[in-house]
């Protein structure tokens, strides 16, 4: 393991994690705002940065195919064991994670709540993945609907647009409570770092995820 | 001008000539397109963001006799559009005379109304990437003239006047045309709210490829009603949720004492 070389240091997500991240993070923000134009009148301004609607609704197809193509080719060429982990980790819930999420409110506004160690993934880091997952599976299938309607049967394409939006809205949400969680908040901002070089502190580790902790730790003794 | 118009579209009438289709191109500026037959004499498929009114044709076969079914298609102006709730950018209004008109300053081209017209009148010129409808004449219409169709509407098949009187005159003819036409009906009454086109059929809405039940589709009340809404509130309450957790983490110093150090944080944390 690379964390030999830093010993006050562990690797969180790999290089193809942090690509992935990095890809759906930015690639949504484009599709976000190329969108927003026909999502009310009120923010047709925003897409002047892009040239006009016209222009935006060009960019967004583009970005659709990024956003769609590459997190899902990862899966299979971008250290792909660490990512189905993690698709299996978060469709996976334990006691621990249930209470994880019934202390978080209070966590979230800065106070301390009592939950058993986590795994690699907290319970709220859960429910933000699997919202990620399911909002982006969700969109993606509306938005070919939406994109090649003329192909499908005119009341599915109806159905698209609202699946469309609530993926979006649902999404959007969670990004601004994951933000809020990896920039601003005191006690989990120390994560950040985990998605920028792959490291995190290894105090971080052992008071934030404990379980995972151990057993990375433990699998090292071992070997 | 703001009493609510109506024309009656009498298909007992109908000769099937399709002036009202030439007419409409004329006064709307509308260039002609290439056609070809597509059953009967019917020559037009569907509207096109360049054709706004067509005629359909339907031979109907009962008891060894041939009923011949003309109906001019057109859009319905409804008194509840789909096509209004459905615009993405308030391009589609409704005047209180009963139209639904298109700002094409404001139409993006979406094709949410296009999609969600229960009778797909709506077209995108996807070129122009703007929507195309009949206008209802408008500019004609609120200025005491005919809509193009009903002046050159030679068998007197289309009439234009004010609803109330129109609707009286429409239900004594449908009297009339019941004693030979057993099935015949008006379609339009109550159909989306009551729509400002209404038509005198002489047979059930199904044979003229028309819904028998047209409604706004119920993913549009979900999304437009249920989805924007919730959505929007859930943003926003995500949004105070995280401006509430900077303010509280401020006044709890958590900033601060983590520049300080790490035990001075921990302690931030548990107090």
């Amino acid at each position: 393991m690379p964390a030999q070389q830093h010993p006050d240091k562990v690797l969180r997500f790999t290089k193809g994690e942090r690509i992935s991240h990095w890809v759906h993070a930015i690639s949504f923000f484009l599709l976000l705002f190329t969108g927003l134009g026909i999502l009310s009148p009120l923010f047709l301004p925003v897409e002047n940065i892009f040239g006009g609607i016209q222009v935006a609704r060009i960019i967004h197809r583009i970005v659709s195919v990024i956003f769609m193509g590459v997190v899902g080719a990862m899966f299979f060429i971008g250290d792909t064991r660490y990512h189905w982990e993690w698709l299996k980790s978060v469709f996976t819930w334990t006691k621990a994670d249930v209470q994880h999420v019934l202390a978080f409110p209070k966590e979230f506004f800065g106070g301390h709540g009592n939950y058993p160690p986590q795994d690699k993934y907290n319970g709220g880091e859960k429910i933000n993945s699997l919202i990620t997952i399911l909002g982006s599976v969700f969109i993606s299938l509306s938005g070919i609907i939406m994109w090649f309607a003329p192909s499908f049967p005119p009341a599915l394409v109806r159905w698209a647009y609202p699946v469309h939006d609530l993926s979006m809205f649902m999404m959007a949400t969670a990004l601004l409570g994951h933000i809020y969680l990896a920039l601003l908040h005191p006690d989990s901002r120390a994560s950040l770092s985990g998605m920028l070089n792959g490291f995190v502190s290894t105090k971080f580790a052992r008071s934030h995820h404990a379980l995972w902790y151990d057993r990375i730790n433990n699998r090292q003794k071992g070997m | 001008m703001t009493t609510r118009k109506m024309v009656l579209i009498d298909t007992s009438k109908c000769t099937g000539c399709k002036a009202c289709s030439v007419a409409c191109k004329e006064w709307n500026q509308l260039p002609a397109e290439k056609t070809q037959l597509v059953m009967s004499y019917q020559s037009q498929k569907d509207f096109t963001p360049k054709t706004w009114t067509y005629v359909t044709f339907t031979e109907k076969y009962e008891n060894n006799k041939m009923n011949w079914l003309m109906r001019k298609a057109q859009c319905f102006h409804c008194a509840d559009p789909a096509c209004v709730k459905a615009c993405s950018s308030n391009a589609i209004s409704k005047t209180e005379s009963g139209y639904s008109v298109i700002d094409q300053n404001k139409c993006i081209g979406c094709g949410y109304c296009e999609a969600n017209c229960p009778f797909g009148v709506p077209k995108v010129d996807q070129v122009k990437k703007k929507s195309f409808k009949c206008e209802g004449c408008i500019d004609r219409v609120e200025n005491n003239l005919k809509p193009a169709c009903v002046k050159t509407c030679q068998p007197g098949a289309l009439e234009f006047g004010e609803r109330e009187a129109l609707l009286t005159k429409a239900k004594k003819r449908l009297a009339e045309v019941q004693k030979t036409h057993p099935k015949a009906m008006l379609y339009g009454l109550n159909e989306m709210g009551g729509t400002t086109y209404i038509y005198l059929l002489l047979d059930r809405p199904e044979v003229y490829g028309l819904p028998a039940n047209p409604q706004i589709p119920a993913s549009l009340f979900l999304w437009k009603d249920v989805i924007r809404p919730v959505g929007s509130v859930a943003f926003g309450g995500a949004a105070a949720a995280v401006v509430v957790g900077v303010l509280a983490n401020v006044m709890r110093g958590a900033y601060r004492s983590k520049e300080e150090g790490e035990t001075g944080h921990r302690k931030g944390g548990e107090s």
